[in-house]
């Protein structure tokens, strides 16, 4: 159901709630003001019984008929009084009750016509009017007292009534908004969680029941958008897997045609000048073939290692060691090269799990191209520290270098890509970041050209928790 | 006659060494040259007829080389060597300007084939 609907539904029944308790207050107010109408006739009547039984007793004490005829003519306007009651208040008070009273009113009207007729000698006619009296006062009294009490009694049920229905109202209008709103906040925090976790670049679905609104709608359509990133995703990697593919065929097409040309022009030349080569000529002249098929074989060898995933010997390492070790190697290029080395450890680290000699040869490129880039008196730092959190190593080898223009910042890492020349590879920096890749690290660099550059390596600190993928 | 003066510019040193021993012994004088600045240098100081150069070097390319070349001296004849020809999308560009352009690997016979053909001319 749409949320739009819900929100109506709820109001409607919240306001036919508040109109059926109106309806029975209402019918219970009418209720009393009837009864209460009968009890002001009922006064009526009373205060005419007992003028009816003052006038009773005038004539008893005097003797005087006249107030016989009194009390007849008392007799009919009650009966009319009576007779003139609604049938509201008849149904108010019961039938039965009414014809009761006139019954009585009726049998006291007979008594005092018979004692008209014979003045004041029957006595047991004479009591029997006064019981006669007696008993209409006592009835209509009764009669009026009752009524109070069931006046009395609507009225403290209608308050209970009224109350009751009041906290229904609340809570019927509380709750169902309630129920609303959460089940909206609990799709909304859904979206939320999904769209944020997109962000991320993990395109899950909305996994749980989607709810029949318009949150429902917006669900489908992030669950939709989410398989079309997750499908985009998919193509751009495979794009951007040809497209280093691409560079690398035409790196290796390139890098190769340099070592193969020479070879075979060697092979032309020595067949060309054959005669006039002295034996040493000769013996240079496959010699240079041999190490041109060197710089052939380094190229394939270098490119292998980096499509082939490498059956890793990983082993439990402290970071500032292999730091220390490859700084060594180099130690004999920095003193060459006249620049100002400074190794800055951080102490405590925890450990790492890598393949040393890996990290070794990315450390040996890094530090081997920043010595490249580097004029005598520059400086080179070399820094280990961990991350807040423990979970990583951080290496930076920061020179005040050459530095890399911007616009070649975004190539480095590509394959064959250096400034070198021939006496570059441009394989550095591909194979060491596919190296520190492999160990679940990161590689990153930042310059300004002239200034200097900075590399920075991320290792994930070894979890004696986590078994390592065979 | 005083013999041809050719002038070889290709980083791989290997290059101008083979090219240096072959046409030496045509009789031509070879000069190689690792890089193209001090061999624009040295054609300020002599006059070649022949320059050998590769398209693709580090600092001043063939491009250069060819443009200087041919601006100080027209009859100069110049051969371009590229590494792929197929990939270099320079080599149309090169088309009509270069007296001739070799891809690697080098073919020496045409090589010297095309010398004599530009020399006799
Ligand atoms: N620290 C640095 N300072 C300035 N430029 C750098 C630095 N590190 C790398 N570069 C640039 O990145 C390019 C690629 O480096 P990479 O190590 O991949 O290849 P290379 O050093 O040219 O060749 P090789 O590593 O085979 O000797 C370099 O040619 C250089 O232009
Ligand atoms: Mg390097």
């Amino acid at each position: 159901m749409k949320i739009v609907h819900k929100i109506n539904l709820a109001n409607i029944s919240v306001i036919i709630l508040i109109a059926l308790t109106g309806f029975f207050a209402f019918q219970n107010i009418n209720l009393v003001l009837t009864k209460l109408r009968f009890t002001e006739i009922a006064d009526d009547l009373n205060t005419s019984f007992l003028e009816m039984r003052l006038s009773e007793k005038n004539f008893f004490l005097y003797g005087d008929t006249s107030a016989l005829s009194e009390i007849g003519s008392k007799i009919d306007e009650s009966m009319t009084t009576l007779e003139s009651v609604g049938p509201d208040i008849i149904k108010a008070i019961g039938r039965e009750n009414l014809g009761e009273l006139k019954a009585c009113l009726g049998r006291y009207r007979i008594e005092v016509e018979t004692l008209k007729g014979k003045g004041a000698q029957g006595v047991e006619m004479q009591a029997g009017l006064r019981e006669t009296g007696q008993q209409l006062r006592e009835f209509s009294d009764r009669i009026s007292r009752l009524e109070r009490i069931k006046v009395n009694s609507i009225i403290s049920r209608s308050k209970r009534q009224l109350f009751s229905s009041l906290c229904f109202i609340l809570i019927t209008a509380i709750g169902l908004r309630y129920m609303t709103f959460f089940n909206i906040l609990r799709s909304l925090k859904q979206i939320k969680n999904v769209v944020a976790s997109i962000s991320q670049g993990d395109f899950r679905a909305i996994e749980t029941e989607i709810p029949r609104d318009e949150l429902g709608t917006v669900m489908t359509a992030i669950n939709a958008m989410s398989m079309e990133l997750e499908n985009r995703e998919e193509q751009i990697i495979q794009s951007k897997k040809l497209a280093s593919l691409g560079i690398l065929t035409a790196g290796v097409a390139h890098e190769l045609g340099n070592p193969l040309n020479n070879i075979s022009m060697i092979a032309q030349t020595y067949m060309e000048v054959y005669e006039n080569l002295s034996k040493e000529d000769r013996i240079d002249f496959m010699v240079k073939i041999e190490e041109e098929t060197q710089r052939i074989k380094h190229i394939v060898d270098n490119l292998l290692d980096f499509s082939r995933p490498k059956k890793s010997r990983n082993t439990v390492a402290d970071l500032n060691g292999v730091v220390l070790r490859s700084f060594k190697l180099v130690q004999n290029m920095i003193h060459v090269c006249n620049v100002e080395a400074r190794l800055d450890l951080a102490e405590d680290l925890p450990a790492v799990l890598i393949d040393e000699g890996q990290i070794v040869e990315v450390l040996i490129n890094l530090m081997t191209n920043s010595l490249q880039a580097s004029s005598p008196g520059a400086r080179l730092t070399v820094t280990t520290s961990c991350l807040p959190e423990n979970e990583f190593l951080r290496i930076t080898l920061e020179d005040t270098g050459k530095g890399i223009p911007q616009e070649l910042l975004d190539h480095v890492f590509d394959p064959f890509f250096t400034t070198k020349g021939n006496s570059g590879t441009g394989l550095g920096l591909f194979v060491s970041y596919g190296i520190v890749k492999n160990h679940q690290g990161t590689l990153k660099v930042s310059s300004k050209e002239g200034v200097g550059t900075c590399f920075t390596i991320e290792l994930p600190v070894y979890n004696p928790n986590i078994k390592e993928e065979a | 006659m005083s013999p041809h003066r050719i002038m070889v510019i290709d980083d791989e040193s290997i290059v101008g060494k083979m090219l240096k021993a072959v046409l030496e012994q045509e009789g031509y004088e070879v000069e190689p040259f690792l890089s193209a600045a001090p061999a624009l240098a040295r054609l300020k100081e002599e006059k070649f007829d022949v320059v050998i150069t590769d398209l693709k070097m580090k600092g001043i390319d063939g491009m250069e080389v060819l443009h200087t070349v041919k601006k100080e001296s027209a009859d100069t004849k110049v051969i371009m060597i590229t590494a792929f020809a197929s990939l270099d999308s320079a080599v149309e560009a090169l088309r009509g300007k270069v007296d001739d352009f070799f891809p690697k690997p080098v073919k020496i016979k045409d090589l010297k084939a095309c010398i004599e053909r530009l020399l006799g001319a």
